[in-house]
């Protein structure tokens, strides 16, 4: 039913009126379809596909009406809202055809819009000037970066010409050695097994060669060929350094979690091996009938199987297959099977509901890594004990996700290299490798010196591709994120501590239980979002993900974490990284839009 | 789906014997044939054993060519029956019992062939039954022609197992000899078959997996063959997915025989989408459509577990069979495990009198409110009431109307229905009354399976008052469901029922509000670690009725208690709105169902719509699938293709796992929320059409979506036809069913031309068109001779659609004529049985529109009337290119001009538009055009 209007331009903007204004007697929809006379405008009818000609009625499904809210703000509303009998506008005009009465209630609303506005404008204001400093301060500090890897990128040319040279040496050592032995042994052995022999210290040779260049990345190699690595210290160097011993420890450690495969690299093997033994887990599980979802479980045995199962065992194996949640009680078993050392686990699994195996294969991967930092601590400690790098004080610094080399190297004491050099060249000069025997007090010193200078050079290194990651890391226009780097925020709900650390990873914690909710994967919606990708699988779901919603906030904290869908995150983080100036014009703008609104009576429509 | 988890027919003793039994004349005879309360009555004898004990017959005939043939054990024979055989109540409507014939005299006599008289029974002008007495076979016919159309136990396959007192082990090996006592002597071979397979002990007790059944009355079952004539296909009897044509699961030419077509009412994780196993609902009712006859009917009032073999011809060559008619015959073989035979023939001869006849039985389908026709939106689960209001929001800032928003199991404190858990909705009646005031309404979750904790109210009230089903000892049933340990109320009983209603209160379901409305899940019951994932088969409810003799019909009860619930609840004047998920025949009385958990592959969607169909056919006219799909995750072009094919269902709800993604319409980019946005938006324009349907299945049963040959019997190629649908008689709809489709061949019926729904372009009837297919739309079509109404303002919701002006669409045949109707009542109470509605007729002839009243106008009816204009009429297919048109009530001149066909999507090309006749919905009118 249609009703008179109050006005033939209602639902027009004031600085839309002009179109509607002509002096010809038709008017041409915007879209450029068609004309409409005069009569035709809001007649509630829909002659314009776009709606150009009923801004005021509900006739178009395209079109918008304004309402002029003063004292309030102005709004757009879709045409479908025009006498619905739900008052929209806050003055009231989208309801016109009398069978409601909606009160104007723009100068109440009005008012505390204002104020929220206000306080919104306070904080950006303040939100505005931290940003400045942070973005001074990220300039200072990526200089430095720069200038520290530079610097780096020098030593380290120096210090691989030293392990070369020590190399060289200690190798004609060997040689000389080798050469005494197997001399002794021919006249004790047959020639044949003195083949033997040669063959085998050429292949040790090989394996020495690889360890020198790979000590770089420790934690792969470590992984990749723990056995090797052992045995090799067998036959070696008996006098090998800590930091070998460890790696002898931790293999222990991942080898009784996880079963790595060991053809993948790097962080790209933690997650492999995880995912295998998710996998693994599953299969297991699969053999008891009916615990994963399969459609085709064979019958006669799995009837069998179920049969061994009460009642209450039986039923919640059925409900499973629509929740999951059994099915994972399943899974806990089979790792609780696997991983007997691990008691805490148990525990654990009971504690959370969908995420055991997930967060348990993630809490092997922070324990790797946590192994790595302390070995590397307990090296730097030894060495160099110089100030810190960064200014920790004011960050929270996330020792666990990734290691902190900054003491490895110190722009402040430029004398280490020379010192070692000098050693270096000591050592070199002392021994004599023409002499047989080799001076055995001689030859130690040599190896120790290799050995300690590669294990810095690999030092070096690691701080080298550390900081270049660092580096290449996008840290937003202005660099506003570049204090994001190496910090993590934290935020409790409920039994949960969620862990956003941006360039790296989130996880969601519960007592002992990790789940890494994603990898950090990139800034999204012009550096308004934080995504955080891959996570740990979800049973029956997708990869968890994490996507964090960057607002305006005087402190860097994150917020309201959340789950909307299953295993797909959303948290909001506070920062002054986000208080842009220009935002903060435009609401300057808003509020003078709406202070010059209050004057005015709001019935003049 | 697991397969064994499940019995097949050879794990199924009664099933196994059933079908291994080889048609042959029958043994049985029917002698004193008389006459008793105006009905036919018999008894069934074997003529070569005269220990067995004789069954009772009865023929009783009804209004409008309905026969019902009834056989039970006869109570005053010696020794008397151990107990009464279940006979299911409350499914035939009271109403039926007045539209008996009396009949008045006994023919009988010899017909032509035959050498033993026959007892004949009067059914209308058209058709008669016969009894044929030796050997025993009943059928109906046509009088003038004499041509069969149904028949039972032609083939000789009628078996009866009678109850049995069980007895010491001594006395077992015995009984054992009497027992086959129907069937006969010459299936020698397979007899001994099935005797080999009772010494396995199995009279007394049948073990499935590990789960045992006492069987404390032996085995009861019953079977017996129905032949269908003139039929070309056979339909109905679901719920299973399906082709909508019953494909043979027996017989020569069938390379792999299949399992019968089961009824069994089962909870079945992840259903494949083509098998003939049974799903959550049983309606024991085929029809059978031809060509030659047209169709017919065949339903068994019988809730135990049953069996359905469609049998390819050639299956009876040996057996010296010949039956007299020379025309197309599908033969069929109905397995029962208990109960009676209480069976009804339906003569058609059209579709739609097939499906009036059903109705007319098992009632026609409630007529729903307004809102429910609507959109819904569902999901596993809305968390909190942050959530409802998040997702409340986005459909208005979205554009996107919407009318319910549902809760499902995680809404309740631990599963205990009718609590909240309220640390996530602190606020129920706050947040319902939010959505209320947008004219929205809310559903939330109420199952059967009741969680035993003495703590909750529920629990505590069944226990003292021993309300629960119980099990074999005479215990309360205790069985595994979402809850953890639970019971189940019995529903059978009348005063349950009545006691479970009035938890519906507003006073007992605390939180509750006017605007929440109830569905029902996991009602077939599922019981998680019961046989099969139900309750066993000697669970015992009211009246000593075993669960075995009522499986099917106990979803329904439980259905119809809650129904009953929320029309107490609003004083009999809100008319209820309940979803189930188990069903039986007659269910369309007490609500809208729903096809269970399907999977968000595209071959579910392709399965849904000979679902529904068959559904519809059966009588349960408001049905859908959960758009999307319940389980995994539809690629955007898949749920966008569902909201499509979803817009027509009749009950058109989006629903999915918790375990999904969140696919609310907006999530999968600007594109496809347009996309979904049409699709509903074309569910809202044709909301009026819609209502209109609804309101003609609850008149008369005929579904709100058909199949083609509903509209056209005569096209054969319409009769196995499943991927296009009629809504209506208006409008042919065909689903995209398979990915990044460019073309598609839609064959359109009939001899007048269809319109394509959004261009208005024309098609020629009666041949196949391969049409270019775009991702905005799926195909089509308005009929010629058609009127639909339409409203075409979108709102938030129906409920704010009220009052809004109408858009006719007259679509003219190739006499420049149309005809459509269009109902319209409060959408929300009882008034319009008091006469308080709008019904109109649109006739458009001679250049002339004319709207003329249907309605009964008789003084004393309540009345409704509205404001509501007619804002445009568009005329498609009109040659004359008129400018102006004169109404002449009003004797005014309004415009006419070219415009688009839909306004949202108003394209260029126009067609032919009345612009602001402004018409009076409710009064008559004539619109000429000039």
């Amino acid at each position: 039913s249609s009703s008179p209007l109050k006005h033939p331009l209602l639902g027009i903007a004031p600085e839309d009126e002009k179109y509607y204004k002509t002096s010809s007697d038709w008017i041409k929809c915007k879209d450029g379809s068609k004309k409409f006379s005069k009569t035709q405008l809001n007649d509630d009818f829909c002659d314009c596909p776009d709606g150009t000609d009923e801004p005021g009625t509900s006739a178009c499904p395209l079109g918008k009406f304004y309402c002029r809210n003063s004292g309030h703000t102005p709004l757009f509303l879709y045409s479908s809202r025009v006498n619905d009998g739900i008052c929209d506008c806050c003055d009231g005009s989208d309801e016109y055809d009398g069978k409601v009465k909606c009160p104007n209630t723009c100068w109440e609303a009005g008012k505390v819009a204002r104020d929220k506005l206000k306080k919104k404008i306070a904080t950006y204001q303040e939100g505005v000037t931290l940003r400045k400093q942070d973005v001074e301060q990220a300039k200072l500090s990526l200089a430095k970066d720069e200038a520290e890897l530079l610097k780096l990128k020098d030593e380290e040319k120096i210090l691989k010409v030293l392990v070369e040279q020590l190399k060289e040496r200690k190798d004609e050592i060997e040689k000389a050695e080798e050469k005494e032995r197997l001399r002794k042994e021919k006249e004790e052995k047959e020639r044949k097994e003195a083949e033997e022999k040669a063959n085998q210290e050429k292949s040790k040779t090989e394996k020495e060669a690889n360890q020198g260049t790979s000590e770089a990345e420790e934690k792969t190699n470590n992984e990749e060929k723990p056995i090797e690595s052992m045995h090799v210290d067998d036959i070696g160097t008996l006098e090998d350094s800590s930091a070998d011993q460890d790696v002898v420890t931790e293999n222990d450690e991942s080898e009784a979690e996880v079963e790595y495969s060991d053809d993948s690299g790097n962080e790209g093997s933690l997650v492999d091996g995880v995912e295998q033994h998710a996998a693994e887990a599953k299969e297991e599980s699969a053999v008891i009938p009916e615990t994963v979802h399969d459609s085709e479980s064979k019958g006669s045995d799995a009837s069998e199987k179920t049969e061994g199962l009460s009642k209450e065992e039986l039923g919640r194996l059925v409900a499973s297959r629509w929740t999951g949640e059994n099915a994972e009680k399943q899974t806990e078993e089979v790792d609780a099977a696997n991983d007997k050392d691990h008691g805490g686990h148990e525990e654990m699994h009971k504690a959370t509901h969908d995420e055991e195996d997930d967060g348990y294969a993630s809490e092997t991967d922070d324990d790797n890594q946590r192994y790595e930092d302390e070995d590397m601590e307990d090296e730097v400690d030894e060495d160099f004990r110089e100030e810190d790098h960064y200014d920790s004080g004011s960050y929270k610094s996330d020792s666990d996700a990734e290691p902190d080399l900054s003491d490895i190297t110190t722009p402040s004491n430029p004398s280490w290299l020379e010192k070692i050099q000098k050693t270096v060249q000591n050592v070199l000069r002392a021994v004599n490798i023409f002499q047989t025997p080799v001076n055995q007090t001689e030859a130690a010193s040599v190896r120790k010196e290799y050995d300690d200078s590669s294990a810095k050079l690999s030092k070096l290194q690691s701080r080298i591709s550390s900081l270049s990651q660092k580096l290449k890391q996008d840290f937003g226009p202005d660099k506003e994120f570049y204090s994001f780097y190496d910090r993590c925020f934290e935020s409790k709900q409920n039994k949960y501590v969620y862990k956003v650390c941006p360039y790296k990873q989130a996880s969601q914690e519960e007592s002992h239980t990790t789940t890494r909710l994603g990898r950090w994967d990139k800034f999204e919606d012009s550096y308004r979002v934080m995504m955080f990708s891959n996570g740990d699988k979800c049973w029956n779901g997708p990869d968890r993900s994490l996507k964090v919603r960057l607002r305006c906030g005087l402190k860097n904290e994150v917020a309201d974490v959340d789950e909307p869908s299953r295993c797909e995150y959303v948290a909001l983080l506070s920062t002054p990284a986000l208080c842009l100036e220009e935002k903060l014009k435009e609401l300057q703008h808003k509020l003078e839009l709406m202070n010059k609104e209050q004057p005015q009576s709001h019935d003049e429509l | 789906w697991k397969k064994d988890e499940f019995r097949n027919c050879n794990q199924t003793p009664f099933c196994k014997r059933a079908r291994s039994r080889k048609p042959a004349p029958s043994s049985l005879i029917a002698t004193h044939v008389s006459l008793s309360d105006g009905e036919l009555v018999a008894k069934i004898t074997n003529r070569r054993d005269d220990q067995i004990k004789p069954l009772i017959l009865s023929l009783s005939a009804y209004q409008d060519g309905i026969l019902r043939l009834k056989i039970d054990e006869d109570p005053s024979s010696i020794p008397p029956p151990p107990k009464k055989r279940f006979e299911v109540p409350d499914v035939v409507v009271p109403e039926f019992a007045s539209k008996k014939l009396w009949l008045q005299k006994l023919d009988t006599k010899t017909l032509d062939g035959d050498s033993s008289p026959s007892s004949i029974v009067y059914l209308n002008e058209e058709y008669d039954a016969v009894l044929r007495h030796e050997p025993f076979e009943i059928y109906v016919r046509d009088k003038s022609s004499g041509k069969r159309v149904i028949s039972l136990n032609s083939h000789g396959l009628f078996d009866f197992e009678q109850l049995k007192h069980k007895k010491p082990k001594s006395d077992q090996e015995e009984e054992k000899h009497d027992h086959d006592q129907y069937q006969d002597d010459d299936q020698d071979h397979d007899q001994e078959q099935v005797k080999e397979e009772k010494d396995e002990d199995e009279d007394w007790a049948e073990r499935f997996r590990s789960h045992t059944d006492s069987r404390p009355y032996g085995p009861q079952s019953i079977s017996f063959d129905v032949s269908f004539y003139g039929a070309d296909f056979v339909y109905g009897i679901p719920e299973r997915a399906t082709s909508f044509a019953l494909k043979p699961t027996r017989g020569p030419g069938l390379e792999d025989h299949s399992e019968p077509y089961r009824l069994f009412n089962l909870d079945v994780f992840e259903y494949v989408h083509d098998a003939p196993f049974g799903l959550y609902g049983s309606i024991p009712f085929m029809i059978s459509h031809g060509k030659s006859h047209g169709t017919s009917g065949f339903f068994w009032l019988n809730a135990a577990e049953m069996q359905i073999d469609v049998l390819t011809a050639g299956w009876d060559a040996d057996s010296g069979i010949s039956l007299p008619s020379d025309r197309s015959r599908i033969d069929t073989l109905w397995m029962s495990e208990a109960g009676i035979v209480d069976a009804f023939f339906f003569v058609g001869p059209k579709p739609k009198d097939v499906v009036r006849q059903y109705t007319s039985v098992t009632g026609t389908p409630a007529m729903p409110q307004l809102f429910a026709t609507a959109y819904h939106q569902c999901r596993w689960n809305y968390r909190d009431e942050e959530d409802v209001e998040n997702v409340d929001a986005k459909f208005d800032e979205n554009n996107i109307p919407y009318d319910v928003l549902w809760l499902d199991i995680e809404h309740t404190d631990g599963k205990r229905y009718f609590t909240w858990d309220r640390a996530m909705f602190p606020h129920p009646e706050e947040m319902q009354n939010k959505l209320a005031a947008k004219g929205r309404h809310m559903v939330t979750i109420v199952d059967p399976h009741t969680k035993r904790d003495d703590g909750y109210f529920l629990h505590k009230e069944a226990t003292q008052k021993g309300y629960y089903v119980k099990d074999a000892n005479g215990n309360d049933f205790d069985g595994w469901c979402w809850p953890g340990s639970s019971s189940y109320p019995d529903t059978l009983n009348p005063e349950i029922r009545s006691w479970w209603a009035d938890r519906f209160s507003y006073e007992n379901y605390v939180g509750s509000t006017p605007s929440l409305y109830i569905w029902n899940d996991m009602n077939e019951p599922s019981v998680f670690n019961g046989p099969e994932l139900t309750m066993p088969r000697d669970a015992l409810h009211y009246g000593g009725v075993e669960h075995r003799e009522l499986h099917n019909v106990y979803g329904y009860y439980f259905h119809m208690a809650t129904a009953d619930g929320l029309q107490k609840r609003g004083n009999g004047k809100d008319r209820p709105f309940v979803l189930s998920r188990a069903i039986f025949a007659g269910s369309q009385r007490h609500g809208a169902i729903w096809t269970g958990d399907n999977t968000a592959e595209w071959e579910h969607l392709r399965v849904s719509v000979p679902m529904i169909l068959s559904l519809g056919l059966t009588g349960i006219s408001f049905s859908g699938a959960d758009v999307g799909g319940f389980f995994g995750n539809p690629e955007p072009e898949l749920l966008v293709r569902w909201y499509q094919v979803g817009a027509f269902y009749p009950f058109f709800r989006a629903h999915a796992h918790h375990d999904t993604k969140r696919r609310e319409p907006w999530l999968f980019g600007e594109r496809n929320t347009e996309l979904i946005r049409d699709a509903i938006h074309v569910r809202y324009m044709l909301l009026p059409y819609f209502y209109t349907l609804f309101r003609e299945a609850n008149t008369s049963g005929v579904p709100v979506v058909r199949p083609l040959w509903m509209e056209f019997p005569s096209e054969e190629a319409t009769f196995n036809n499943d991927e296009a649908f009629m809504v209506g008689n208006s409008i042919l709809v065909q689903g995209i069913y398979t990915e990044r489709v460019k073309h598609a061949s839609v064959y359109l019926p009939g001899k007048q031309s269809w319109y394509d729904l959004r261009t208005g372009t024309t098609y020629k009837g009666g041949m196949t068109h391969k049409l270019d297919i775009s991702e905005d739309s799926i195909p089509a079509f308005q009929r010629a001779g058609t009127i639909i109404p339409r409203k075409d303002r979108f709102r938030r919701s129906s409920t704010q659609m009220v009052n809004d002006p109408y858009t006719l669409v007259i679509a003219l045949n190739s006499s420049q004529a149309a005809e459509g109707e269009l109902y319209v009542d409060d959408g929300k109470s009882f008034d319009f049985k008091n006469g308080a509605y709008i019904h109109r007729r649109f006739v458009f002839a001679d250049g002339k529109l004319t709207s003329v009243n249907l309605a009964p106008t008789s003084p004393g009816n309540s009345r409704f009337s509205t404001s509501s204009v007619v804002e445009r009429i568009i005329l498609l297919g009109n040659a004359s290119g008129p400018k102006r048109a004169h109404i002449e009530s009003t004797n005014l001149n309004v415009d006419i001009e070219l415009g688009p066909l839909w306004l949202q999507r108003g394209r260029g090309s126009g067609v032919v538009t009345i612009r602001k006749p402004g018409v009076r919905i409710a009064d008559d009118w004539t619109i000429k055009i000039l």
